[in-house]
């Protein structure tokens, strides 16, 4: 059975990715994650060209619906980043993700991830709770265009772009492809609210959030159905994630991996290997030999 | 599961001076029962929500003993009968205290609030047990009486000689730590780096609390890990093993909420 997938020359063991924001600021997080799963690849916590301390807490608030967090982009800066992929044991792709709010400064950061040692760039362009660096980036194609231009134009590395729900979202992902973008990750977490009514108050330091979990999940779905019609390049979903029913909803849909954040927030690293070995039953009971052929399966027939 | 990020309401019942700048709030609220070296994420809204190990825990009340030292600590030492206060958790790995043998709490400053707890229990089943406290000064001594009432040998260290054996709390215990079989400590890194030293130098059986920023509580954000083993102190610990913390960034190096490391 074969679930090794290659996603713009990255080679990928399992079409698992670590999603960025869950663990992945720190060497030994991201290491024990590759040591102890099948994951196939890890994408970094996302950097900004100088440290960011993140927002007050709380950074995490509870929802019926699932998690609503507003971290604030918390990271050493991509001058620290270095130092930190030295450490990480060369197992699976890395993937670096990187936040701004110019296109030249995503190609300065682009250029220094690629001399660190990043296997791939990904462009965070739906960060939900940053001003600046977040949705409303991401919902201007144009913009999205010049980004993917500047950084595609100073790289060798591939370079992903993740985007967010918004009414966009499908031109966008066009438009990257146009500036040549290797691959489209989405969805990111939704811009959310949770208010204590007890306190009377939003509970999140920065009062908005991003909502994830099983409320956002069919909305993953949606999307990336959507994006598989429209583009050629590889899709990674992401979104609600929490079994391996899930992610293979999501390659039915069209994306050629899947990246898991909710899973882990609810039953720790481990969920990793739940997941790929259910895509694997899965394959295998209903009469596949490999996970490319249920690629982007439910738009057949 | 993440039905346990969610708020309970809790009501400040008591308040007590515990010792100079450090009150006791006894917080009446509905939630699971912590055991001694877990923690709980206390919000008062318009402030940074903080991480705390209570120092007691039973039929629905919550003792938090807390030291005025930053905005949201302040403010608690603001807190009235009646007052609200909003509470997650318990999170965390905590005290064993199921180990075999006589039993050293040795606790520096404010680190004494999970120490009283774990003691409580302790002799709640019989265990001997010894309570190490030490303070810069003896106004600032934590559950002294606490510790005697309920049975436990004290040792008191104070850095100024005020009380008891004049240094710290480490070089008062550094001769005993032989006759127990388990050392429980929580209080400053310096002083549990210390502590661990002794317990694996002397192969006594070391349990520390220790301190990182502790943001989200549940092992998602990754502000609180220890490098290189990817430790989550909000789930893998508080409380570790002095083998566990070997060789990693505990007693060296503290990380800045941005993730950049500063040697301690």
């Amino acid at each position: 059975m074969s679930i090794s997938i290659t996603i713009a020359s990255l080679r990928m063991r399992s079409p698992v990715i670590l999603s960025s924001g869950v663990l992945g600021s720190r060497y030994g997080t991201i290491n024990r994650v590759i040591k102890n799963t099948l994951v196939g690849a890890v994408v970094t916590k996302t950097f900004t060209k100088e440290p960011r301390e993140g927002y007050l807490t709380p950074i995490v608030a509870y929802t019926e619906a699932g998690l609503v967090n507003a971290v604030g982009l918390a990271n050493p800066g991509i001058d620290n980043l270095k130092e930190i992929l030295l450490n990480i044991v060369k197992e699976v792709p890395v993937i670096v993700s990187i936040a701004s709010s110019t296109p030249r400064e995503f190609a300065e950061m682009s250029i220094k991830a690629e001399e660190a040692g990043a296997d791939a760039v990904e462009l965070n362009l739906s960060c939900p709770h940053v001003k600046g660096h977040g949705l409303e980036v991401g919902q201007d194609p144009k913009y999205v265009r010049e980004v993917v231009e500047n950084v595609k134009s100073v790289l060798k590395i591939p370079v992903f772009a993740k985007l967010g729900l918004n009414d966009k979202v499908i031109e966008s992902a066009k438009e990257a492809e146009k500036a040549g973008v290797d691959a489209i990750t989405a969805i990111n977490s939704v811009r959310a609210m949770v208010i204590d009514i007890y306190a009377k108050k939003p509970v999140l330091s920065n009062k908005y959030g991003g909502l994830s979990g099983p409320a956002i999940h069919p909305i993953a779905v949606r999307v990336v159905y959507d994006l598989y019609k429209n583009i050629e390049v590889p899709i990674i979903g992401v979104g609600g994630i929490t079994k391996w029913e899930d992610a293979v909803e999501l390659i039915l849909a069209g994306a050629s991996a899947i990246a898991v954040a909710s899973a882990i927030a609810l039953k720790g690293i481990s969920v990793i290997n739940e997941i790929v070995e259910g895509i694997v039953s899965y394959l295998r009971s209903e009469g596949y030999s490999s996970l490319e052929e249920i690629i982007g399966l439910a738009h057949k027939n | 599961m993440l039905s346990r990020l969610k708020y309970n309401v809790g009501k400040v019942v008591r308040v007590t001076d515990e010792a100079e700048d450090i009150k006791s709030f006894y917080i009446k609220v509905k939630m699971e029962e912590s055991y001694p070296g877990q923690f709980v994420m206390v919000w008062l809204p318009g402030f940074e929500e903080i991480p705390l190990s209570p120092s007691l825990h039973e039929q629905e009340i919550l003792r938090l003993t807390v030291a005025a030292v930053g905005p949201t600590t302040r403010k608690m030492h603001e807190l009235n009968i009646g007052d609200r206060v909003f509470i997650r958790g318990p999170y965390g790995r905590g005290f064993n205290i199921n180990h075999k043998g006589k039993y050293l709490l040795i606790a520096g400053g404010y680190g004494a609030a999970p120490l009283i707890y774990a003691l409580r229990k302790l002799r709640e089943v019989g265990k001997h047990v010894a309570y190490a406290i030490g303070a810069k000064t003896s106004s600032k001594l934590l559950f002294v009486n606490e510790a005697k009432n309920l049975g436990a040998k004290v040792y008191i260290a104070t850095d100024d000689g005020s009380r008891g054996f004049k240094g710290f709390v480490t070089e008062m215990v550094q001769e005993i730590i032989e006759n127990y079989d388990n050392i429980l400590a929580c209080g400053p890194e310096k002083m549990l780096y210390r502590v661990m030293e002794m317990c694996l130098k002397t192969n006594v059986r070391c349990q520390l609390s220790i301190e990182r920023y502790i943001k989200c509580g549940i092992g998602i954000c990754g502000s609180c890990a220890l490098d290189p083993k990817g430790l989550l102190v909000c789930k893998d610990g508080p409380v570790f093993y002095a083998e566990e913390l070997v060789g990693t960034d505990f007693g060296k190096y503290y990380t800045l909420p941005s993730g950049i490391k500063k040697p301690i």
